[in-house]
């Protein structure tokens, strides 16, 4: 009897949840609301993750000196718990008013309607790198803004390349297929290449060979990566593990000490390494390597990633939230806040101070980010990473046909869906 | 909830079922206060019950037949009702197929092997042989306490290709070992044994609690059939500890059928998918936000730990 009628509650209460269901049509864009004139007032709440977290809160005691009626609190929230956080505060309602978002979660905190639009009165989009801005925009509407940016370029060692006859670094694909092989034939290194065997993010290194030869890959509602141009890109891929330039399974770790050491000639990546190969590599290591563009084919378009900031609809203290982040989006801030803690700055006028323009590795990087591009912020773009990632891992360790690759990327993409 | 008749129970008189049916309102009325005596006793217990466990059951329950997705997260309910669709979707994904072989293979090559070791270890303690036994009892129960981050890093340490132990130890007797977590044949063998040798301590603790409580008179009356030590072992022992067993089996199974620390912390589910379990798969759909589908991978999981309980019951359980 007792069960019958746990049972019976059960069935009626997932009765009524499914009888409450049903999707609306929705989408569309979205209107921004204007910022209230004057200065920022009250109590700022603001999650930021990682090292951005842990030094925010004093550098935003600027801003609080500018605005002696606001407040900043900051809440510093490791990375492996930021999705779930953010996910629970908008499930709950109980959102901070300003946070830091990963640029590839975007489309999906986007979508569940929890991020206000961005007041055009306050942010211009042409002040920010194009690539960057993207990241931010989900149906034709932006939410939020760009707060630092990172690119990839190819790290070379001078000497070995110099070796293999490259001295000036590579430019285009042939250079670096022909210096990867001068570097292994000529100048006795193991490796002339890195490249990510597959594995998590190994799309951010894939996706710059396909963009640089004309692939579009994937818009917000369209999905195409059964192309010849991202066949061609994946078969170049493949070319430096099948013709023994590039290794397929390189311990975690390994890849530092043997560009340092001359085993492994040159790998691709973002802005973090020069500091972790400099420090590996002790004193005058710096004059030993060089960082060049994205080899180019069609063109040298590279990976943009980093972090926006957004201000949830659900937000306490809304207009002076949207005031700390355009605070935070004035070039002599940006350029303060890359001495602070190294973020490259995503508005583009604030690569004009020296600290950045001065120095020749970073002024490539910001060469860089005039081309480099992001994948389009769509919710389910994670999980078609991941599906990405696995069927590279195949075209590196098994040598998988390129266009089978990439017509199984597409099929499991298609599976997936755009979320709209 | 089972505490209710139990509260109310010793206040009713014996023989007040009969003299009910004659009583009127005012015997009535008492039985419902005594019923609500009993519930109110029970609330605490109740009340987070019904919060904690059954309805979150049944929301997730409800979930898996819904299209719910992070995206949904401010209003759960503007969902589709999708039935079973989730389910048969889950039954033409490869990924999830590749997932339940290599949940099947490690529980089906480590329950037994968990079970054994852990069974030679206790029958060696529980014999006169081995001297330090509190020793080795702290030694092979330690793994078990040890927090798998730790044990991680050690174990990737060892069967490192290059710098391990293991194969270090292997290129002295002349043969070069394989990058154990980098090849798709090896990766799972090793995630194995390194489970085996972290849980079989738990086991062998039991299985030595149950060797202890088999009477030493029977060893002794099969010596003097004259029974090898072999044969008083399985005319003996394995018959008396086939509760042990059992509870070892269904324990073990139940955990190693959950099968995530290990390749979250070794191996990420790689190489080339070769140690995705099928836990380790509904984290990353729940990561990538895809709750229905994850929620109805969580009930074809829970399926098949009933089944493989039961099928454990059948196999080892009291035979009358």
């Amino acid at each position: 009897m007792r069960r019958t009628i746990r049972t019976g509650a059960a069935a009626l209460a997932a009765v009524l949840a499914l009888a409450a269901c049903g999707r609306d049509a929705g989408g569309g864009q979205e209107e921004a609301t204007a910022v209230a004139e004057g200065k920022a007032t009250g109590e700022i709440t603001v999650w930021a993750m990682g090292t951005e977290g842990e030094k925010l809160a004093d550098f935003a005691k600027e801003f609080t000196a500018e605005n002696p009626e606001a407040t900043v609190n900051v809440t510093a929230v490791p990375w492996d718990a930021a999705h779930q956080k953010i996910a629970s505060a908008i499930a709950a309602k109980q959102t901070p008013d300003v946070s830091m978002i990963g640029t590839t979660w975007q489309g999906e905190f986007a979508k569940t309607g929890a991020l206000d639009p961005t007041p055009p009165d306050l942010f211009k989009k042409d002040d920010f790198f194009p690539g960057a801005w993207d990241t931010t925009v989900v149906d034709g509407t932006a939410y939020g803004v760009p707060w630092y940016v990172e690119t990839r370029l190819v790290y070379y060692r001078k000497d070995l390349a110099a070796q293999a006859g490259f001295p000036e670094g590579p430019k285009s694909w042939d250079d670096l297929k022909a210096m990867a092989k001068g570097m292994k034939e000529k100048a006795g290194a193991t490796w002339g290449m890195n490249l990510q065997p597959g594995k998590t993010g190994s799309w951010q290194s894939v996706l710059p060979f396909a963009w640089s030869n004309g692939a579009e890959v994937a818009t917000e509602d369209t999905l195409s990566f059964g192309t010849p141009e991202l066949t061609e890109a994946l078969a170049y891929y493949q070319s430096f593990f099948t013709e023994g330039l590039a290794p397929t399974a390189l311990p975690d770790g390994a890849l530092e000490p043997g560009f340092v050491k001359g085993e492994i000639g040159a790998f691709i990546s973002g802005p973090w390494h020069m500091g972790i190969v400099e420090e590996q590599g002790g004193p005058g290591f710096k004059d030993k390597y060089a960082v060049a563009r994205m080899p180019a084919k069609k063109s040298s378009t590279s990976f943009i990633g980093g972090s926006n900031l957004a201000v949830f609809k659900d937000a306490k203290n809304r207009d002076a939230g949207w005031k700390f982040v355009q605070w935070l989006s004035k070039p002599e801030v940006q350029v303060k806040w890359y001495q602070a803690v190294k973020d490259l700055p995503a508005v583009q006028a604030a690569w004009e101070d020296p600290t950045l323009s001065g120095d020749t590795f970073l002024a490539t990087f910001g060469d860089q980010l005039a081309d480099a591009k992001a994948p389009p912020a769509i919710p389910t773009w994670e999980q078609i990473a991941a599906a990405f990632d696995v069927e590279v891992e195949k075209l590196c360790k098994q040598n998988t046909d390129p266009a089978a690759t990439a017509k199984a990327i597409q099929d499991q993409a298609t599976a997936i869906g755009t979320g709209a | 909830m089972t505490s209710a008749p139990a509260a109310a129970a010793p206040a009713r008189p014996v023989g007040a079922e009969r003299s009910d049916r004659s009583a009127g309102p005012v015997r009535r009325r008492q039985r419902l206060r005594r019923a609500l005596t009993g519930w109110a006793f029970s609330a605490p217990f109740t009340v987070l019950f019904l919060v904690f466990m059954a309805v979150p059951v049944v929301v997730s329950l409800a979930m898996s037949f819904t299209d719910l997705r992070s995206t949904d997260l401010r209003n759960p309910f503007a969902v589709n009702v999708v039935g079973f669709d989730n389910y048969a979707r889950l039954f033409r994904d490869e990924l999830f197929l590749r997932a339940s072989v290599n949940t099947l293979v490690f529980v089906a090559v480590g329950v037994p092997l968990t079970i054994v070791v852990a069974l030679a270890a206790a029958s060696a303690l529980n014999s006169a042989l081995v001297r330090f036994r509190a020793l080795f009892r702290v030694g092979f129960y330690l793994p078990v306490v040890t927090s798998i981050v730790a044990v991680a890093v050690v174990w990737r340490f060892l069967l490192d290709p290059e710098v391990g132990l293991l194969n270090n130890v292997l290129r002295v007797v002349g043969v070069e070992g394989p990058n154990w977590l980098g090849s798709t044949t090896t990766a799972l063998p090793s995630l194995i044994v390194m489970a085996v040798w972290r849980n079989f301590g738990f086991l062998m603790v039991i299985f030595l609690a149950g060797l202890q409580a088999i009477p030493g008179d029977l060893y002794e009356a099969a010596r003097l059939d004259g029974a090898t030590r072999w044969q008083q072992f399985r005319t003996v022992t394995l018959p008396l500890l086939r509760p042990t067993l059992l509870f070892g089996g269904v324990v073990t199974g139940i955990g190693y059928l959950q099968l995530f620390e290990e390749p979250f912390v070794m191996t990420q589910g790689g190489p080339l998918s070769s140690t995705l379990s099928v836990s380790y798969h509904i984290y990353n759909q729940f990561g990538f936000g895809n709750y229905g589908y994850a929620a109805a991978a969580s009930y074809v999981l829970f399926v098949a730990i009933v089944a493989l309980s039961v099928l454990q019951f059948r196999l080892l359980g009291e035979r009358s």
